[in-house]
């Protein structure tokens, strides 16, 4: 059985409390938005803060979501400057669970 | 205590100048894609000495290592920096690597923590550098998270960088696999190891900088 946990991009923006408790349980993380880089960098950060025997680290990866037309990427673009959210979703799992996740580019491959 | 404070004040003033002067070109890439090989390489082409050790081990460099006043001379036009080896980053950091190379449980274990201070230190130090070199492994398939996330980050912070696309000299590299994958950036192959094509990335560095 595998965990998922659903985690809004809200909460993730302010910090990675939460998704660092989910992953150190072995569960994957799922956000509702494609992380920026300085965020994925931070995760980065957070991950090797919290290693352990046994967390040993994170696999992660994101889609962003298509654009379906310049009405679309105008859309994304105003909310994304608005609330700082860019459309699309990103999944991590603990790297005792998830041996890699590939982009494909429009689907993620996780290897287990 | 007036004299005191003005002093602080020139320091700081002096400081400031001097970090303008001293251009900083760090090298940046996941673990084991010849960061400090290309780093010695660079180093004994224009100091003739090394710089750090190299190794198949994964995470052996993990502290920031700094060459100051490395000077590389190209039809007429010359550059001085300070050449920062960084490890390698990583989103996970396996025991079971460094006891395939012959390491004890516990030092495997203890070479981890510190690998792990390794790469916390080389994200830090992003904010540091004026220009980056990406270093890939041209045999391994480039599009992973953590090549992504350190071009995304060089990206946001106006970091003006170079892929290095390394082990160039090797069968399995596939320099236009890296090429395709990073249409909108300058990527230069090389062989740190050899020193294939280094005259390119020297020339590719004169003009980025």
């Amino acid at each position: 059985m595998i965990k998922i946990k659903f985690i809004p991009y809200e909460i993730v923006r302010d910090d990675f409390k939460k998704v660092m408790r989910a992953l150190q349980r072995e569960a994957l993380v799922l956000i509702d938005a494609k992380l920026n880089p300085e965020e994925e960098a931070d995760l980065i950060k957070n991950t090797m803060e919290k290693f352990s025997e046994q967390f040993t680290g994170i696999e992660l990866s994101s889609i962003e979501a298509p654009e379906l037309g310049n009405v679309d990427k105008f859309k994304n673009l105003l909310v994304e400057r608005l609330t700082g959210k860019k459309r699309g979703f990103t999944i991590i799992g603990p790297a005792g669970i998830v041996r890699k996740i590939k982009k494909n580019p429009q689907e993620l491959l996780v290897y287990m | 205590m007036a004299f005191k404070g003005l002093k602080k004040l020139l320091d700081r003033i002096s400081s400031l100048f001097k970090k303008k002067g001293e251009l900083k070109i760090g090298l940046y890439g996941p673990v084991n894609s010849g960061k400090t090989t290309l780093a010695n390489k660079i180093c004994k082409d224009w100091l003739g000495e090394d710089m750090g050790k190299a190794s198949i081990v994964p995470h052996e460099t993990r502290e920031i290592q700094t060459k100051e006043n490395v000077k590389i001379e190209r039809d007429g036009k010359s550059l001085t920096f300070n050449l920062v080896d960084t490890p390698g980053i990583a989103t996970r950091i396996d025991f079971e690597d460094f006891v395939k190379f012959g390491m004890g449980k516990k030092k495997a274990k203890s070479r981890a923590k510190e690998a792990t201070k390794g790469v916390i230190e080389s994200i830090k130090w992003l904010d540091n550098m004026d220009m980056v070199l990406v270093v890939v492994d041209s045999t391994r398939d480039p599009l992973t998270q953590v090549n992504l996330t350190i071009l995304g980050n060089l990206d946001a912070r106006g970091v003006p960088f170079l892929i290095v696309a390394n082990k160039a000299d090797l069968k399995q590299s596939q320099l236009k696999r890296v090429e395709e994958a990073f249409q909108n950036y300058r990527t230069v192959g090389i062989s740190a190891r050899t020193g294939h094509r280094l005259e390119n990335l020297y020339d590719a560095v004169l003009e980025t900088v």
